[in-house]
């Protein structure tokens, strides 16, 4: 009786993880235009300081200028990068759906869901955060 | 076939399992998410950049008279902020001693407010500098970055600011003053109005050379006002208001949430204090002064006084009560720096 039960906790333990697996690793393909966009939003404010710097001696225009062209085109690339990761992805959920992936690709759109509310979390602080009142 | 076989119900809902239909609608639902918040995310972050540059660079003011329409002595100075070099342009207006005679012994700074210049015309600062001058001190009136004659800059409600007034102290110390036979101020105090009182009382933080100061119409936190103001003269709502201080720190490093006055005040004890407010300013309400004040005196050796003056608006209690306005200043400045020891 025991080994029955052991024979047959094997396989499912085997399919359950293996499900897990997927589900994992749809999850965090589903993350990565999420972590591609926080990357490239990081790294163009590190950029736009480190340009309002570099030109910081000649004078405020100057450095106006370098600041929110940095700024401005480094968060073009941002959104280029993160429609791009997010093209690449949907279509990679397409292909597993075909395969009969459904774990993956479920997890993967899930991921997306989460990506979708990330993203939006700015405006809905400055929407819901209560602000100073002026004495 | 066994339910155990079957894969167990995990936290994510198979919604793509369901049926093909549904998948595609989530897919949908999914694209429709992502699309919505990318849009409104790069909108809210496009619009507060907008604003963040229309704020922080008004245009300047040019001066429309000098020390000479009084009939003072004065010369054009020039002198580097502290820290960042910028260098800015004003008067050194020497005191008038009883005798006539020309006095550097006792110097104010003074500070004009936000999008105004060392002459400002409307809160009257040209003839308060000139009092200040008739009564036997010298002034230090000049422009603040980014106004009237000195070089453009970011306005920052005293953040950068302070490394102009901290540049006069400087000037004033170890500069080449244009009245050499006068001699270095024995004694530096100053004056600020609004923004000038801010930048003032942050400076003083910094400079214990600074030895008494008049903070007239000074908010206690700016951030507040900048919460109330920045969506009125937008026309915004206001839930801009965090993008825009956040694209303003992102372009030209400043931060609203440090201009704190209130914060600072306390250190300056026992330097002598003098808070004046109009008992009708709207943009920085009376409050304020309360605020102010009551952090000055948190400490034991605080030396500060108040003065609410009825019916004047934002920066015009000097418009409001001239004479009084002198009169006041000038018993604080005298009680507090001392005599000038070439008047007496």
């Amino acid at each position: 009786m025991s080994t029955v039960s052991s024979n047959a906790r094997g396989p499912v333990r085997g399919r359950s993880s293996l499900w897990e697996s997927h589900t994992f690793r749809g999850a965090l393909v589903g993350l990565i235009p999420l972590g591609l966009l926080a990357g490239a939003v990081v790294l163009t404010l590190v950029i736009t300081v480190l340009a309002r710097q570099l030109v910081a001696a000649s004078g405020f225009f100057a450095q106006q200028q370098a600041a929110l062209i940095t700024l401005i085109a480094g968060l073009v690339v941002a959104i280029v990068v993160y429609a791009v990761a997010l093209w690449s992805i949907v279509r990679r959920v397409a292909a597993w759906r075909h395969d009969g992936e459904q774990a993956q690709a479920s997890a993967v759109l899930w991921a997306l869901c989460a990506t979708a509310l990330v993203v939006i979390v700015p405006v809905l602080l400055a929407l819901l955060l209560p602000q100073h009142p002026a004495p | 076939m066994s339910p155990r076989t079957s894969p167990p119900v995990a936290s994510i809902p198979p919604i793509a399992n369901k049926s093909t239909k549904a998948g595609r609608g989530f897919r949908r639902l999914v694209a429709a998410l992502l699309t919505l918040s990318v849009v409104l995310t790069g909108s809210y972050a496009a619009i507060s950049i907008y604003i963040a540059t229309q704020l922080v660079y008004p245009p300047q003011v040019p001066l429309y008279a000098t020390p000479a329409s009084l009939g003072l002595q004065y010369k054009d100075v020039t002198f580097p902020s502290r820290e960042d070099h910028l260098q800015l342009q004003g008067w050194f207006i020497p005191g008038v001693l009883p005798n006539d005679g020309l006095t550097a012994e006792r110097t104010i700074i003074v500070v004009h407010g936000n999008q105004a210049n060392r002459a400002d015309k409307s809160v009257g600062l040209l003839k308060l500098s000139g009092a200040f001058a008739r009564r036997g001190f010298a002034v230090l009136a000049f422009d603040v970055r980014g106004n009237g004659e000195s070089p453009p800059a970011p306005r920052s409600f005293g953040y950068f600011e302070q490394r102009d007034v901290l540049g006069a102290v400087d000037f004033l110390r170890a500069g080449t003053l244009p009245y050499p036979e006068l001699g270095r101020p024995r004694v530096i105090a100053g004056w600020g109005l609004s923004m000038g009182g801010s930048a003032l009382i942050l400076a003083a933080g910094h400079e214990p050379a600074i030895s008494a100061i008049v903070a007239d119409s000074t908010a206690a936190d700016y951030l507040p006002i900048l919460e109330r103001e920045v969506p009125k003269g937008d026309h915004l709502p206001a839930l801009f208001t965090p993008g825009v201080l956040l694209a303003a720190r992102a372009i030209y490093g400043m931060d609203f949430s440090a201009v704190r006055p209130v914060d600072v005040v306390a250190q300056l004890a026992p330097r002598p204090l003098f808070f004046i407010q109009g008992g009708a300013d709207t943009f920085v309400p009376p409050a304020n002064m309360s605020v102010l004040a009551a952090a000055s005196q948190s400490v034991p050796n605080a030396h500060v006084q108040t003065w609410l003056v009825p019916g004047a608006t934002h920066s015009q209690a000097y418009n409001t009560q001239p004479q009084e306005y002198v009169n006041r200043v000038i018993a604080f400045y005298t009680a507090a720096l001392g005599p000038d020891t070439g008047a007496t």
